[in-house]
C-alpha cells in the first residue's frame, strides 16, 4: 500500500517538474523570443496565456461533463470526485481567462469589459461553475448534492459550444478564432514563432492542469476515506 | 513601457493566482493526510486493545 502511494507521489512529482519546465520555457518563448504583433504590439503576448488558459478550462469542463455523466449512470464516487476536482480548477482557469482578456482589452479595445456575446457567455460559464462549487459546499445531504451538481455540470458544459460559435453567430467585438478555424490551418494564419510560443504554453498549461488535478483528486479521495472512517467510528 | 505594463500585469496575476491555488491545495492535502493518519492510528490502537 505504502509502495503504491510512493509510486503515485513520484509520478505526481515528475508531472509537476515537467509542467514547471514547460511553463518556464513557455514564459521565455512568449515574453522574449516571439516577435511583437504588427498591429497589437507587445500586448499581444497576453494571448500566450489567454488562449492556453481558456482551452485548459474547456478541457476541465469536459472532464466535469464526463465525470458527471458517469456518476449519474453508475453512481461511483470516483466519478463524482473527478467532476468536483475538475470543476474547481476549471473555475480558476476561466476566471484567469476573463482577467487576462480584460487586461488585453483595455489597450486594444479601449475598455476593460464589454457585453460582447463571447465575453458574456464566458462570464455565464464562470457563474454556472461557481454555482456548482457553491451547491457542493452548501448542500448537506451529500448524494443529493453530487447528483444535482452532476446535472448542473452537464448543463454548464453545453455553454462551451455556444462560446466557440458565438463569434460566427453574432456580430461581435471579439475576433473569430485564429487557431481553431475551419477554413485555414493554424500555420497558414499565425507566424511560426508565435505559433510555437502558443503551443509550448498550451502544453505547459495542460501539464500544469493535470498536475493540479492529480493533487485535487487525491484530496477528494482522502476526504472520502476520512468520512467513511468517521462513519465507521460512529457505528 | 506602456504596453509592457499590461503584459506584466496579466502574467503577474495569472502566475500569482496559480501559485496561491497550488499552496492552498498543498495545505489542504497536508491537513487531510494528518487527519487520516490520526484516524488510522486511533483505529489501530483500538483493534490492538481488543486483541
Amino acid at each position: 500500500m505504502a509502495e503504491i502511494s510512493n509510486r503515485r507521489n513520484q509520478r505526481k512529482g515528475y508531472l509537476g517538474a515537467a509542467a514547471l519546465i514547460t511553463v518556464l520555457v513557455g514564459l521565455y518563448w512568449g515574453l522574449l523570443h516571439a516577435p511583437p504583433d504588427a498591429y497589437q504590439g507587445e500586448v499581444q503576448r497576453i494571448m500566450y496565456l489567454h488562449i492556453p488558459s481558456i482551452l485548459t478550462a474547456y478541457l476541465s469542463f469536459f472532464l466535469v461533463f464526463v465525470g458527471s455523466c458517469l456518476y449519474l449512470w453508475k453512481k461511483e464516487k470516483r466519478d463524482d470526485i473527478l467532476a468536483y476536482s475538475a470543476a474547481e480548477i476549471g473555475v480558476l482557469f476561466t476566471a484567469l481567462t476573463i482577467a487576462e482578456g480584460s487586461i488585453w482589452g483595455r489597450p486594444t479595445w479601449g475598455v476593460w469589459w464589454t457585453w460582447d456575446a463571447r465575453l458574456t457567455l464566458t462570464a455565464i460559464l464562470l457563474l454556472i461553475f461557481a454555482g456548482y462549487l457553491m451547491l457542493r459546499s452548501l448542500t448537506e445531504e451529500e448524494n443529493r448534492a453530487a447528483s444535482s451538481a452532476a446535472v448542473l455540470g452537464i448543463i454548464g458544459f453545453l455553454d462551451i459550444p455556444l462560446i466557440h460559435m458565438s463569434v460566427y453567430w453574432w456580430r461581435t467585438l471579439h475576433q473569430p478564432p485564429s487557431i481553431l478555424r475551419p477554413d485555414k490551418a493554424p500555420w497558414e494564419n499565425v507566424h511560426p514563432a508565435m505559433l510555437t510560443a502558443l503551443a509550448i504554453n498550451f502544453v505547459g498549461f495542460v501539464l500544469l492542469y493535470f498536475y493540479l488535478l492529480s493533487l485535487r483528486f487525491r484530496l477528494g479521495e482522502m476526504r472520502e476515506e476520512i468520512k467513511a472512517r468517521w462513519l465507521n467510528r460512529g457505528n | 513601457m506602456g504596453a509592457w505594463r499590461f503584459v506584466f500585469l496579466a502574467y503577474g496575476i495569472v502566475w500569482c493566482a496559480i501559485l496561491i491555488y497550488w499552496i492552498t491545495l498543498k495545505r489542504r492535502l497536508r491537513r487531510a493526510e494528518t487527519e487520516l493518519a490520526q484516524l488510522r492510528a486511533f483505529e489501530e490502537s483500538q483493534s490492538n486493545a481488543q486483541t
